[in-house]
């Protein structure tokens, strides 16, 4: 019976680790109220009716789409007309139940402008706005850096497995800054593709990661002694390289607009730093917290995170593994 | 009418309104539940109250409060998601956060099995308000742990900081901070009468 429960609450795990794979819309001015559609969007599982994007009625489609697979995204072509130019046209991305990954819509236009548009199921429309959208373009990336370190689950465990084997003030500077700078430079290599590490083999290493932290946690309990415990830096900028080539497998499936992408990198990269450290300031907080009012839980509670983080470690690492090995 | 009203005060019934302020992140189940959490002036307030009353009475309570609290609140909140008909009645929820402001403003320190009592009670019928939303918006169980996660946080950091304050001004403050509550729950209850 333990063991039905046990795997009962190990089946929805796999939902945990949020992979970011948003669709990516590209329409590109051509001139004359005319433009190039470009609709990119992962596919995951088996292919379900692709969500639709329809403009409004001042737009007709000049030129049917045509249908390209290319890796594990679904890409449709085709052209639009719009009388009076692409300023002020609506665009909505509808799915028949609603639901759609999360999508990033570029507007390039000939003279150079560019704006960019984060478009979800909670907001599925959005209207061309003539202004050069800079602004809009780094609101737009910083939520999806947030977004992804939030729902990044396999990520922020690892951040607490530091937390739990960082002694000091100091050391936890040092380590929070370590694993930030290294994935920081990863993200930015990866994205610009100078290397590029296959999705599956990285993200059971990823999990590797995150189990290799498990027996540390264990080892401080016993008071134990190694190198990882002695310069938790070291790991957390080793592993924060793999954790970055992670964050830039997402936003390399989106296809990046070229002209934009240092500027996107920059903010995608503070979204996951300002969600990153709004989680380590929580958990800080609430050690210092418990501290002050004295309150010491039981000790099968006080393990339980270090034990979580072994057993989900080895989990996603077996899980992920075999995902490799089978496709 | 009149009958009407306080039968929702003493028994559990569908509450209508219970999808007016669920809130979307964009991130997902989990977040929007903490959002709905936040964006819920009487569960907000109630956490407040019992924050301020445990503090007010020393750190036995506040460390009761921290444990206690969101297992309740969970509790509250499971029990909607399993009996899809449970749902408290608006006053209910108003009730709970006004009765605990009131005794913040009397400085009142109950006994301590009154007073893990009021904690489960509020927690349950505040809870329970939760697991109803989050049923009808399809967030479940994933957003019903997002809702306690944000009472555990709250209740981990708000009366840990509170009861430090040492000074009878800093006392004072708070004594008026509940009287604030139990203020604001009474205009609730005036708006809500005049609702019908």
């Amino acid at each position: 019976m333990k063991r039905i429960i046990a795997l009962w609450c190990l089946l929805p795990l796999t939902g945990w680790t949020h992979e970011l794979r948003p669709g990516y819309l590209d329409i590109s001015g051509l001139g004359n109220g005319r433009a190039e559609v470009t609709w990119k969007l992962p596919v995951v599982g088996t292919v379900r009716e692709a969500p639709e994007v329809v403009f409004d009625a001042e737009t007709r489609t000049t030129t049917p789409p045509t249908e390209q697979v290319s890796g594990d995204s679904r890409i449709l072509r085709w052209e639009i007309e719009r009388r009076g130019g692409l300023d002020g046209a609506v665009v909505r991305i509808e799915a028949p139940d609603g639901r759609f990954p999360d999508a990033l819509a570029s507007i390039r236009r000939l003279d150079g402008r560019h704006t960019t548009y984060r478009v979800t199921p909670e907001q599925p429309s959005f209207t061309i706005e003539s202004a050069p959208g800079w602004g809009r373009l780094a609101a737009t990336y910083l939520m999806l850096g947030i977004e992804h370190i939030l729902l990044g689950f396999d990520h922020l465990l690892f951040v607490l497995g530091l937390l739990l084997i960082v002694d000091g003030t100091r050391m936890l500077v040092k380590t929070i800054t370590a694993f930030t700078l290294a994935h920081s430079l990863s993200l930015a290599i990866a994205t610009f593709r100078i290397v590029e590490v296959p999705e599956g083999p990285l993200n059971a290493c990823i999990a590797l990661s995150i189990l290799f932290l498990g027996p540390e946690i264990v080892r401080k309990w016993r008071g134990g002694d190694s190198f990882t415990l002695r310069h938790p830096w070291v790991v957390a900028f080793a592993f924060g390289l793999l954790h970055g080539i992670g964050f830039a497998s997402g936003l390399s499936v989106t296809g990046l607009p070229h002209a934009s992408i240092p500027l996107a990198l920059l903010w995608f990269n503070l979204g996951v730093e300002a969600g990153q450290l709004l989680f380590v300031f929580i958990v800080l907080a609430m050690q210092r917290a418990w501290k002050s009012i004295d309150l010491r839980w039981p000790l099968v509670l006080r393990r339980a995170p270090g034990y979580a983080i072994g057993i989900l470690g080895a989990f996603w690492t077996i899980d992920r593994l075999a995902a490799t090995f089978t496709i | 009418m009149i009958a009407t009203d306080h039968c929702s005060l003493i028994t559990f019934h569908h509450a209508a309104g219970v999808l007016a302020h669920l809130v979307q992140t964009g991130f997902g189940g989990f977040y929007d539940g903490m959002a709905h959490w936040a964006a819920t002036p009487e569960d907000v307030m109630v956490v407040g109250a019992l924050a301020l009353l445990a503090a007010l009475g020393g750190k036995d309570r506040v460390r009761s409060l921290v444990v206690t609290l969101p297992l309740a609140w969970f509790a509250g909140g499971a029990l909607a998601l399993v009996i899809p008909l449970l749902v408290p009645g608006q006053v209910m929820t108003i009730v709970s956060f006004g009765l605990t402001g009131l005794l913040v403003a009397l400085d009142r320190r109950l006994p301590v099995p009154l007073y893990q009592a009021l904690i489960i009670a509020a927690a349950a019928i505040h809870g329970v308000g939760n697991g109803g939303a989050m049923r009808e918006a399809g967030l479940g169980w994933l957003g019903l742990t997002g809702a306690s996660v944000s009472v555990f946080i709250i209740t981990s950091l708000l009366p840990a900081l509170l009861v430090r304050i040492e000074k009878p001004a800093g006392r004072i403050a708070m004594r008026v901070g509940g009287s604030w509550l139990a203020a604001a729950a009474l205009l609730m209850i005036g708006w809500w009468l005049r609702a019908g």
